[in-house]
């Protein structure tokens, strides 16, 4: 304990719930029970129900604290939540992590209908992703259950989890700057209106969307009381889990997720850039990295040897998916992998700009490893090479960064149409832009492809 | 009474929707399970009669 202890601040996006809030005290984590949630609590840990969701890896495990931190009246009681590595939300997601965070979140209401308790909410952002696998965070979201009514977050399941999915899997569409904008989900009436017509004939599709819509529009009125029963919400969830299960992402677009297997960057490239590699990040120090640009998790496998967190981002949704689907079949459990755009990382979001914090904010990590990435930012988006250097020196103060001289093949499939930018590339005014930055502590030429792989330390301001 | 109770909203007919869907499910249930009866009911007997055209095969050998 330190003598001066600071004044509890509120965390921006735990304001909702009025059974309790997060507070961080002193840099540390707390999760406030409030006296309504009292007979919930006991139910949580005398039901069991808590000991088999942090026994099965499907919640984060907490330490009770019998002391009043806020001072507040309607404390019951202070937990210390397990803390996450890194914060991800819901936007920053693939496919198939949504995917699994509802089938997460699904087996969870299972659980706890068998342990007498039901969620009383069900949105993406209460869950993250740790060792590889999604975990619920919100220890205050169960509450007693009522047999004789329905989910009442059924409706917030749907919109958070299933439309999105549908509405990706049915359109092939990238759902994440969707889900950045409808953090709330998407309305059952935007996913009616956005879903193919043939999705109507899918029996899923037309009971949790067009039947949904149809009821909730006010056609049909609600004058009986809830009729239901344990039986029947087991085999709604139950369905909901099927139709879930079934769901897969196939983005038709050509993209980034065979890049590696269709481009001449076969073999020989890997193998010398992964010798070189190997060698640079001997010079580095630390246990988390940010490979920006992570395209399939080639090189994010080859740092998670070393690194104790890898986060893979990538702008490229398909590939994020590809990477997580890899690591998952692998066990890797220390990548996080997320769909990114270095160009446009995620915002401030929600109340005040202040709820969801933006990439920027959030990431700190030892090292910035970005390969084969600065020609796409310089050439593809027009960012000035001062501008990359910049902001890249925010993000850590280690960077390993691939140059691709103006010679090389894909710089020329970039500049074939935009030649007017050459003069902005090439390696000295590289080296004259980091250097602004960073100091250059060693180069490695690849020799066959000419590139060139650059170990900085951010200078001190 | 129920909305003072509930901090999220379960949105305008999202009771009533559950309780078609539950009764769609719980038909589709039944049928499901008096068609895995029948088949069940077909392979025992299939299987029966294999059994007894083998016995037939050793009796004839």
């Amino acid at each position: 304990m330190t003598s001066i202890m600071s004044e509890p601040i509120l965390h921006p996006a735990s304001y909702r719930d009025p059974d309790g809030f997060v507070f961080f005290k002193d840099g540390m984590l707390f999760r406030q029970v409030n006296q309504s949630y009292a007979a919930n609590y006991q139910l949580l840990t005398g039901s069991g129900l808590y000991d088999v969701l942090v026994q099965r890896n499907l919640m984060v495990r907490h330490a009770v604290i019998e002391e009043n931190y806020t001072g507040s009246t309607d404390w019951f009681l202070t937990l210390k939540p397990e803390v996450v590595p890194f914060i991800s939300f819901p936007y920053e997601w693939s496919f198939d992590m949504l995917k699994d965070a509802a089938l997460l979140t699904l087996e969870l209401n299972k659980t706890a209908i068998n342990h007498g308790m039901i969620l009383k909410d069900a949105t993406g952002f209460n869950v993250q992703f740790q060792g590889g696998s999604p975990v619920f965070i919100d220890t205050i979201s169960f509450e007693a259950y009522d047999e004789h009514l329905p989910w009442k977050a059924y409706r917030q399941f749907c919109e958070c989890f299933l439309f999105p999915l549908y509405i990706a899997h049915f359109q092939h569409v990238d759902i994440n700057c969707i889900l950045s904008a409808q953090t709330e989900g998407i309305p059952v009436h935007a996913t009616a209106k956005l879903l193919p017509f043939k999705s109507r004939f899918n029996l899923g599709v037309w009971m949790h969307v067009y039947l949904q819509n149809w009821v909730g529009s006010g056609s049909v009125k609600e004058t009986t009381k809830p009729q239901f029963s344990r039986k029947k919400l087991l085999q709604l969830t139950e369905n909901l889990a099927d139709i879930i299960s079934g769901l897969k992402y196939e983005n038709k677009e050509p993209g980034w997720g065979s890049y590696y297997e269709s481009t001449i960057l076969s073999n020989a490239y890997l193998r010398e850039k992964e010798i070189a590699l190997n060698e640079v990040m001997t010079k580095c120090s630390g246990s988390t990295v940010l490979d920006a640009g992570a395209n399939d998790g080639y090189f994010s496998m080859l740092l998670a040897k070393q690194f104790k967190l890898v986060i893979a981002a990538d702008f490229d949704s398909l590939c994020v998916n590809n990477m997580y689907r890899r690591i998952k079949d692998q066990h890797i459990n220390n990548i996080l992998p997320l769909r990114i755009d270095m160009v446009n990382p995620s915002p401030s979001i929600g109340f005040a700009n202040k709820e969801r914090a933006s990439f920027t904010e959030r990431i700190k990590v030892d090292v910035l490893v970005a390969l084969a990435l600065i020609h796409h930012l310089v050439l593809g988006k027009n960012v000035p090479l001062i501008m990359v250097a910049g902001y890249f020196s925010v993000l850590a103060p280690q960077l390993v960064i691939e140059f691709i001289p103006e010679s090389d093949e894909k710089v020329q499939q970039l500049l074939k149409h935009k030649s007017i930018l050459n003069n902005r590339y090439n390696q000295h005014d590289f080296e004259t832009a980091f250097g602004s930055y960073f100091s250059i502590d060693g180069k490695y030429q690849l020799p066959d492809s000419k590139r060139i792989i650059y170990m900085m330390k951010r200078k001190l301001a | 009474m129920l909305a003072m109770l509930l901090y999220i909203d379960p949105g305008s007919g999202s009771y009533l929707v559950q309780m078609i869907i539950a009764a769609i499910l719980g038909v589709l249930f039944y049928f499901k399970s008096a068609w895995h009866r029948v088949k069940a009911f077909f392979s025992k007997r299939s299987q029966e009669d294999k059994k007894n055209s083998s016995v037939n095969d050793i009796d004839n050998v």
